[in-house]
């Protein structure tokens, strides 16, 4: 089931707190605008996440035990 | 016989059969790089010494009797996040132009150059290649050599700016969401990304490993086909590189497509762009004798996978710089990365997830179909500095939107083609040729039949 989308004001305090939490200064400067991208980012989320995937959809990494593809 | 405007087949031959020398052509080249690149701006290095050193190696070599190569003599050039030895690898950064030099070729670099070509520079593009528009701050703007006052798209925006201008007859790029496609589209040249796995990308900058391609630009199909084929190969040292043999197309270009099944891309990609895109489209497809239409599953949604995955993969690769030295990044990419280091593992697991349920819908769609038709960009060329474009009364970020039509491909690895639409209009607009997994071949035979009927063409730029 859906939840309420998030608001611009959870989306900057979701921005300013996990950048916190990862250690990873943002300018005050930049905020406005690295706000306005994770908003469109989220906006393009928000769909895909609804998106009902079945579970053999698993991820493709290109992984081979040895490391390297021979 | 002069050296100027001559392709990739024809240079080479003339080098081959001794109508041309292999110095001879390269000093023409870098001739053309000095009188044209000031205004154009799609040099960041010239590697002038390197080149005319190989040049005289494979001119010896036709002296002495031995063959020099399918590509003898061919100048190339590439962007640069391409590993050149004993040159630093700037990735259009400021950041990395501190860093020691390159101590080996890139594997591509090796082997156009082991062909007989001749590597004469690098190229600009978008910071780490996060952009669709090559307006590096650090560097400046690639101008378009169609109109110096237009973007040359990107990222790969140097190499399509030096091939359109004449300065070199094909260069290499990366893609990664539409970063050969779009620039080869606004400069009116051709553009291949391969099937992802393909050619190695060993010795290149990784931008987002999920999805980065790498390929050639060149002004005709049979141009880039040669390149192409000179490139194959198995690569153990990209994780990412299928190791198939080598399958060269060249051989093919004349099959026709007698039997091959089109169709031209329905719903999405008919839509969220300007007007001029689609009738251009539609009149390419009209030429081609092509009615039929199809729609892929989702493309929207592929879309904003590929976004999501792009920026987390690029803010982490990026993230130590980020944390240390946000200041030196180019403003038109450091937000993009910082924001992109917040995205939620669920919704980059969730874009992984989506790209196999994608990719199986695809592959179930070319039981049906062998080559699907698409524009390539959703307008042409935008003036330089220009920030929003306006789409059904929509204002979108001007550079970020160039990649609408591009992302929902590359996020599948499918084979693509960008090429140029004969007489589209002032400024060059392109279409994309889209065949299933592996099958550069029909993009390839599809392109050259278009080619050789008059709707896919290179216009040509007065310089």
């Amino acid at each position: 089931m859906s939840q309420s989308p998030a608001t611009p004001d959870d989306l900057q305090r979701y921005v300013e707190q996990t950048a916190a939490a990862i250690g990873l200064p943002i300018a005050a400067a930049d905020m406005p605008t690295v706000v306005a991208i994770f908003a469109t980012l989220a906006r393009v989320a928000a769909p895909l996440m609804e998106f009902p995937l079945p579970e053999e959809a698993e991820p493709a990494p290109v992984f081979t035990a040895e490391g390297v593809r021979r | 016989m002069s050296a100027a405007t001559l392709g990739v087949v024809e240079t080479a031959a003339a080098v081959r059969a001794g109508r041309l020398s292999a110095v001879e052509v390269t000093q023409a080249a870098l001739d053309r790089i000095e009188t044209r690149n000031g205004a154009i701006n799609a040099f960041t290095g010239v590697t002038a010494d390197r080149a005319l050193a190989a040049a005289a190696a494979v001119d010896n070599a036709l002296r002495s009797g031995r063959d020099p190569g399918p590509l003898a003599g061919v100048p190339f050039a590439v962007k640069n996040l391409f590993d050149v030895n004993d040159v630093v690898r700037l990735s259009g950064s400021r950041i990395d132009a501190a860093r020691p030099p390159a101590t080996r070729d890139a594997t591509l670099v090796a082997r156009l150059e082991s062909a007989g070509a001749i590597l004469v520079g690098t190229l600009n593009m978008d910071e780490y290649a996060f952009g669709f528009s090559t307006q590096n701050s650090h560097y400046g703007p690639t101008r378009n050599p169609h109109d110096l006052s237009r973007v040359a798209g990107g990222s790969s925006g140097g190499s399509a700016a030096a091939v359109a201008a004449d300065m070199v007859p094909t260069a290499l790029g990366s893609d990664t969401n539409g970063s050969i496609r779009v620039p080869a589209a606004l400069c009116g040249v051709f553009g291949l990304k391969p099937t992802f796995g393909r050619l190695s990308r060993s010795g290149t900058q990784l931008f987002a490993a999920s999805l980065d391609h790498v390929g050639p630009f060149a002004r005709s199909v049979a141009d880039v086909a040669a390149v192409y084929d000179a490139l194959q190969g198995p690569d153990p040292s990209d994780p990412a590189c299928a190791g198939r043999p080598a399958e060269p197309v060249t051989a093919l270009l004349e099959q026709g497509t007698a039997g091959l099944r089109v169709a031209v891309a329905d719903g999405y990609f008919t839509g969220n762009g300007h007007p001029e895109v689609f009738a251009a489209m539609e009149k390419a497809a009209k030429a081609l004798g092509v009615t039929r239409r199809i729609e892929l599953p989702e493309p929207a949604l592929a879309r904003a996978a590929a976004m999501l995955i792009t920026a987390s993969e690029g803010a982490d690769l990026h993230l130590a710089d980020l944390k240390s030295q946000a200041a030196s990044f180019d403003p038109m990419t450091r937000p993009l990365f910082l924001s992109g280091a917040l995205v939620p593992a669920v919704w980059y697991v969730q874009a992984q997830r989506f790209r196999r349920w994608y990719t199986h819908k695809l592959a179930a769609l070319f039981g049906d179909v062998d080559v699907i038709l698409a524009p390539a960009t959703p307008y042409p060329a935008f003036p330089i500095g220009q920030r929003m474009i306006e789409i059904d009364g929509r204002q979108l970020p001007a550079s970020g939107h160039l990649g609408v039509f591009t992302q929902p491909l590359s996020f599948a690895g499918l084979p693509v083609l960008a090429a140029p639409i004969a007489g589209a209009g002032p400024l060059p607009l392109g279409l994309q040729i889209i065949a299933a997994p592996w099958r550069e071949d029909v993009v390839l035979c599809f392109a050259a039949a278009a080619e050789a009927a008059g709707v896919l063409a290179a216009p040509s730029v007065r310089v």
